[in-house]
């Protein structure tokens, strides 16, 4: 393939100058409705861990939200890789508190839990402290932090209950 | 009066003589079958099982073929209600001090938050930096302490930590019972 251009000096030695692509592995066409599917589970050798999940949770949108950014750009200043970094769904609770003077159930209040996940691997376990300690030392006030191992369950929580499949399944075993 | 004994006590269940055709009520079953076409029900059972198995398997398939959905994010969707854009604030327009002295202030927060990263960037190289010398020396002094020290630790995770708060929890502080009621939106395929 020739290159796309207004020039048309072909026959000189400097055509075809700055092409790259072909160099380039083919990608696959991107279907526009993609499979959501799980990525490789990585499990983590003696000297390095795995898929580790940073979980922020705090009834506050806006500080959670800027501790994940925080989180992802630490990790791409340090070297380590970021997986994936997503948000789970909004949790909400609604409060209700007993009167004083009374049987009935007041609404206090309405809250909302909002949880933001980065997810690393490849973390050497040297480093792991460093990077715990650098976290915690920037943890905002309210935010709850939770690191731990990624897990197929923890995918299989972001995705939307098939109660139709499930009672199915349940019926044919 | 036995006869009619019995199908008052049992309405349902025990056939009453009918007709002078029916010998004794023991042969009553027996000759039913007689009169009607015969039902053959060996065969029609295991079939409609399997029919209605094959048609299960059927569904089944046919809901696994749709790939699952993520469960929509409601903090990334703005509520309608402030798509508005009829709902426009007007400041107050600002004196010359006033912005000279925000401008100002920004500039001394900026170099402020540049020192704190600075000094963050700093300490983390510090820490990694002793990191190495320390386990140089560890691996002059015995290669099997070394070894179990470059291991990861299993015991790390799960880490769980709670963020600080601005002030200690009250003493003696009796708060009102009440409970949670988790309305979270229950989203299906």
């Amino acid at each position: 393939a020739l290159v796309s251009c207004h020039r048309h000096y072909r026959s000189r030695p400097t055509h075809g100058i700055g092409r790259y692509k072909y160099l380039l592995p083919k990608e696959a066409p991107k279907k526009k409705r993609d499979r959501v599917q799980m990525k490789e589970i990585d499990v983590g050798t003696e000297h390095e861990y795995g898929d580790i999940n940073i979980q922020m949770t705090s009834y506050d949108m806006c500080l959670v939200e800027h501790f994940a950014q925080y989180v992802h750009r630490l990790c791409n200043r340090l070297a380590v890789r970021v997986k994936e970094s997503y948000a789970m769904p909004t949790k909400t609770n609604e409060v209700l508190f007993l009167e004083e003077r009374g049987s009935k159930m007041q609404l206090d209040a309405v809250l909302t839990t909002h949880q933001r996940v980065v997810q690393i691997s490849g973390l050497s376990a040297t480093f792991a402290p460093i990077l715990l300690e650098a976290i915690q030392s920037n943890q905002p006030e309210g935010v709850h932090l939770l690191v731990k191992e990624h897990t197929e369950a923890d995918f299989k929580s972001r995705l939307k209950s098939r109660p139709e499949l499930e009672e199915l399944l349940a019926q044919m075993s | 009066c036995l006869f009619s004994f019995l199908s008052s006590w049992l309405p349902q269940m025990v056939p009453s003589r009918g007709s002078h055709w029916q010998s004794s009520l023991l042969t009553l079953r027996a000759s039913l079958p007689m009169r009607a076409q015969p039902k053959k029900k060996k065969k029609v059972d295991p079939r409609r099982e399997q029919a209605q198995k094959d048609r299960m398997k059927k569904k089944i398939k046919k809901l696994e073929k749709a790939a699952p959905e993520m469960i929509p994010i409601e903090d990334f969707v703005t509520p309608p209600k402030y798509l508005d854009s009829s709902r426009v604030r007007s400041l107050p327009p600002l004196s010359f001090e006033e912005t000279e002295r925000r401008v100002l202030l920004m500039k001394k927060w900026c170099l402020f938050k540049q020192k704190q990263d600075k000094a963050e960037k700093q300490a983390i190289q510090t820490l990694i930096a002793a990191q190495q010398e320390a386990l140089k020396e560890l691996r002059l002094e015995s290669e099997e302490l070394y070894q179990a020290a470059i291991r990861r630790d299993e015991g790390l995770f799960p880490f769980e930590r709670e963020g600080p708060s601005y002030t200690p929890p009250l003493p003696g502080y009796d708060p009102p019972e009440g409970k949670c009621v988790d309305i979270t939106k229950v989203y299906t395929q």
